[in-house]
């Protein structure tokens, strides 16, 4: 195949089609020869030429002064003002046009200065003289373009553009009475506007560019504008504040903010913008701040305005110290508001989930109002601290019951994340408590039911919590609440282990019988209470302890019957049915096997239960909602006459029946119990904290020791407590007074 | 916890029709401490079902320290952390309540 190469093509054709070497043959160069001579004369300029031009040129200047048309075309005068620069009458030209602009603008002035008129009509007028000397200027300029260029660029001197603003400036505008009447009437145009009127944007913009132009806008205009500003917003935030509810005063604030932006647009000159905007900043809300949150924020918060807040916030960051104050007015809103969730004891079942919308709404307005601001979530928090130590140890109470109340089985109303979720706000509260241990306190009261009872909603959900605590607080606030978890693993083993054993032995394998094996110290302590159990239940309580402390040695079993619970088989002439009751209530029924009615005191000698536990049992058994025995005579309470039947006649839709115990009410002296164990609690942990820190450091001054000490404790103490607990130590000999020095101490090792 | 079809085979087994009430299921509760006389340990003045107080004072990152900290009976038959008694039988290799001559009877489990 033949490849052929375009360019190979055309490289044969000469560049232009023709050849140099071609040129050359077919014209050769003729033999004539030029001869140049010199001029005879000089070329002289008409006599009169000057003269003559220039009065051409001012009949064009004056023409276009007039607005009357040309008799020359702009070629011609162009040509006629390069004539004459070249022939040094550049200078003379120049005066000449100065002279004759100036003539022109000082006749002008007499229409100003002359009558009184309407200020708007006078802008008006001043407008169109102005507009038509920029015109006349621009076409006198293009004609005297080569004066410009030449003559006025060698010699440092006004263009003719310039010049024309200075005649006009000097004539006109400087003018005292003719510019404050300029001014005035501006100003009046805008606040006219301000007021809400259609004013003329574009006669303001363009009177406000000439005093631009003549520069005199900083002079003349800019600082009375601002004066006039300042006086408007000063009387108008004055009333506005008085008459409008806050949130209408900032939304008026931020549309005046917007109009003067807006005016800074249109028509002022860019550089008034700082001032002016700063003015009425100034006016409408620095001089209002304190009032504006005095009056409004509390309102504000309350009824969660958002929008409005965001507002606030936007336009209080705009002067100085806004944030500040409205950080702190915020604060102060927090604490006064969270009290009085905290301090009423009506409130007290309410408390917790008022707390979470609280602090979920306030952290809502944080985050959308006021942009996260480090300042106010800082703020948000120190301000929930405050409040919700103000009373102490009840929040914690409330909060760890609160927490009971969503782990326990039958919480269905929500979903695992979501529990995950509240717990995590949960979380946020108990962060703000200085009582931990109280908290603890309570909260391993809970626990210890719901795991006895197995009455826990989620084992994860209960971890989950576990790991948040420990995160919190660190391993030794948990330990004991993760033992009790321990602890009902190693029953499950043990009892698994016993029923391995002892499966043969038919009449102990007849009860399911499971033992939950707590570990004194972990769980709260109970009330010991010695009853009399039937003998085949004494005796698998026998087996089982054998068992147990052939396992574990050194240990002792103490039965906790206070804490058992049964399920027992009753047959009613409706059908058989599942009770699932105390240890105590079966107790009591287990008794009416034997007979049929029974009083109060046979009950309380065959039982041995403790008189009020016993009347509680009874009262829930035979007064409750699900009546299995009869009690004659009726009644709510139970007497001491009182007489027991078997309720033979029982009916109820459902197959198993949890009969409730009725729960004794938290007496004061159970919440003192409570506090009293909190506090002995707390002597170990300064103990602790006392031994770990003088460990680490070996020797310290009192005052030092004290300071670290409360860093590392999680609760309230008094200086003389920790006095007493170091005293303490001393005793035992952990550490001792350094000899020479009786302010430090020592570490004995 | 309970296997439940092995109780009421069992149940059926053993019925005994005039009974109106029968014990199907029983969740007792129990208290372990240590078998002592004294429940606090007379060394570190801790009471000897907690860690003894250089245990909590380390706050062992094992959260069941107890393990760790168990208790001792000697044969004078008083009882003290183990952990309390070992440094002390360093210095002194007497029971610190009866001065009788440390001897370990046993240790808890």
């Amino acid at each position: 195949m033949e490849q052929t190469n375009p360019k190979a093509n055309f490289s044969n054709f000469p560049i232009n089609g023709v050849s140099r070497n071609h040129v050359v043959t077919i014209m050769p160069v003729p033999a004539k020869k030029l001869v140049i001579k010199n001029l005879k004369s000089t070329p002289e300029l008409p006599e009169d030429y000057m003269n003559q031009t220039w009065k051409k040129l001012k009949g064009a200047v004056v023409a276009i002064q007039q607005s009357k048309a040309n008799q020359y075309s702009l070629e011609e005068l162009y040509q006629a003002v390069e004539n004459m620069c070249n022939h040094k009458m550049a200078s003379l030209l120049y005066k000449k046009l100065q002279s004759l602009i100036e003539v022109h603008v000082s006749r002008n002035i007499e229409q100003f200065v002359a009558e009184s008129m309407d200020r708007y009509l006078f802008l008006k007028k001043m407008n169109e003289t102005w507009q038509a000397h920029c015109q006349q200027m621009i076409m006198i300029r293009s004609i005297f373009l080569y004066l410009d260029r030449t003559y006025i660029l060698q010699n440092h001197i006004s263009s003719i553009w310039d010049m024309g603003l200075e005649l006009f400036g000097k004539y006109i505008l400087l003018n005292t009475l003719v510019q404050t009447r300029v001014v005035e009437g501006l100003l009046m145009l805008i606040e006219k506007e301000r007021q809400g009127d259609q004013v003329d944007r574009s006669l303001l913009k363009s009177l406000l560019r000439m005093l631009t132009d003549l520069s005199i806008y900083n002079v003349s205009f800019e600082q009375k504008f601002i004066q006039a500003t300042e006086r408007l917003y000063a009387a108008e935030g004055q009333c506005l504040m008085q008459e409008l509810e806050v949130p209408d005063y900032l939304v008026h604030v931020d549309k005046r903010l917007a109009e003067e932006n807006e005016r800074v647009l249109h028509y002022l000159d860019s550089a008034t913008k700082y001032q002016l905007i700063h003015t009425v900043e100034k006016q409408l809300l620095r001089e209002h701040v304190s009032q504006i949150l005095q009056k409004g924020l509390d309102q504000l918060l309350t009824e969660y305005r958002l929008t409005d807040l965001g507002l606030l916030y936007d336009l209080l960051s705009r002067v100085k110290n806004g944030i500040v104050e409205l950080c702190s007015a915020f604060n102060a809103f927090i604490k006064k508001r969270g009290k009085t969730i905290v301090i009423n004891p009506e409130k007290d079942k309410s408390m917790v989930q008022e707390l979470l919308d609280f602090k979920d709404d306030m952290d809502t307005v944080v985050t959308k109002c006021f942009h996260k601001h480090e300042r106010f979530t800082n703020s948000l928090k120190e301000a929930f601290e405050n409040f919700i130590n103000q009373r102490t140890n009840k929040p914690a109470e409330l909060i760890a019951k609160f927490i009971d109340s969503k782990l326990r089985a039958g919480n269905k109303e929500a979903t695992e994340e979501e529990l995950e979720r509240l717990l995590d706000k949960i979380m946020v509260l108990f962060r703000f408590i200085h009582g931990k241990d109280v908290f603890e306190a309570f909260y391993k009261k809970d626990l210890a039911k719901r795991l006895l009872v197995g009455k826990s909603a989620s084992v994860d959900a209960e971890k989950s919590m576990l790991s948040k605590l420990k995160q919190e607080c660190g391993g030794g606030f948990t330990s004991k609440l993760e033992g009790m978890f321990k602890d009902m693993e190693l029953s499950k083993d043990i009892i698994q282990a016993f029923k391995l054993v002892h499966t043969s032995n038919k009449k102990l394998s007849q009860i399911d019988m499971t033992v939950s094996i707590l570990t004194m110290g972990y769980w709260p302590s109970y009330q010991h209470m010695e009853v009399s159990l039937p003998e085949y239940m004494v005796k698998l309580q026998d087996v089982f302890k054998e068992f147990y402390l052939n396992k574990h040695s050194g240990r002792k079993l103490q039965w906790q019957p206070t804490l058992g619970h049964c399920v027992l088989k009753a047959r009613f002439n409706s059908g058989p049915k599942e009770l699932v009751v105390s240890l105590f209530q079966s107790l009591v029924l287990l008794l009416f096997n034997d007979c049929d009615e029974l009083s109060l005191e046979d009950i309380k000698v065959a039982t041995n239960i403790e008189d009020g536990e016993l009347r509680r049992t009874l009262q829930s058994l035979a007064c409750g909602k699900a009546r299995v025995l009869l009690k004659t005579p009726k009644g709510r309470e139970v007497q001491d006459e009182d007489h027991f039947k078997f309720n033979a006649e029982f009916v109820n839709k459902l197959f198993r029946i949890k009969i409730n115990q009725i729960q004794m009410k938290e007496t004061t002296e159970e919440q003192k119990a409570t506090e009293e164990r909190v506090f002995q609690d707390r002597q170990y942990q300064i103990d602790a904290a006392i031994v770990r820190i003088m460990k680490m450091r070996k020797s310290l001054t009192h005052n030092l020791l004290i300071s670290e000490l409360y860093l590392q404790l999680k609760f309230p103490v008094k200086p003389a407590d920790l006095k007493k607990r170091i005293e303490s130590l001393i005793d035992r000999d952990y550490m001792e007074r350094d000899k020479e020095n009786s302010t430090q101490y020592n570490y004995v090792a | 916890m309970a296997d439940e079809n092995e109780n009421e085979k069992m149940d059926n087994e053993n019925q005994k029709p005039e009974k109106m009430f029968t014990l199907k299921k029983w969740n007792a509760v129990a208290m372990w401490s240590w078998d002592v006389e004294c429940d606090t340990c007379a060394i570190c003045r801790v009471q000897v079902m907690d860690a003894c107080l250089r245990c909590q004072a380390e706050s062992k990152k094992d959260s069941y320290g107890k393990q760790d900290c168990v208790v001792v009976w000697g044969e004078c038959n008083h009882s003290f952390h183990y952990c309390c008694m070992s440094l002390w039988v360093k210095q002194n290799n007497r029971c610190p309540l009866c001065q009788q001559e440390w001897s370990i009877q046993r240790m808890g489990k």
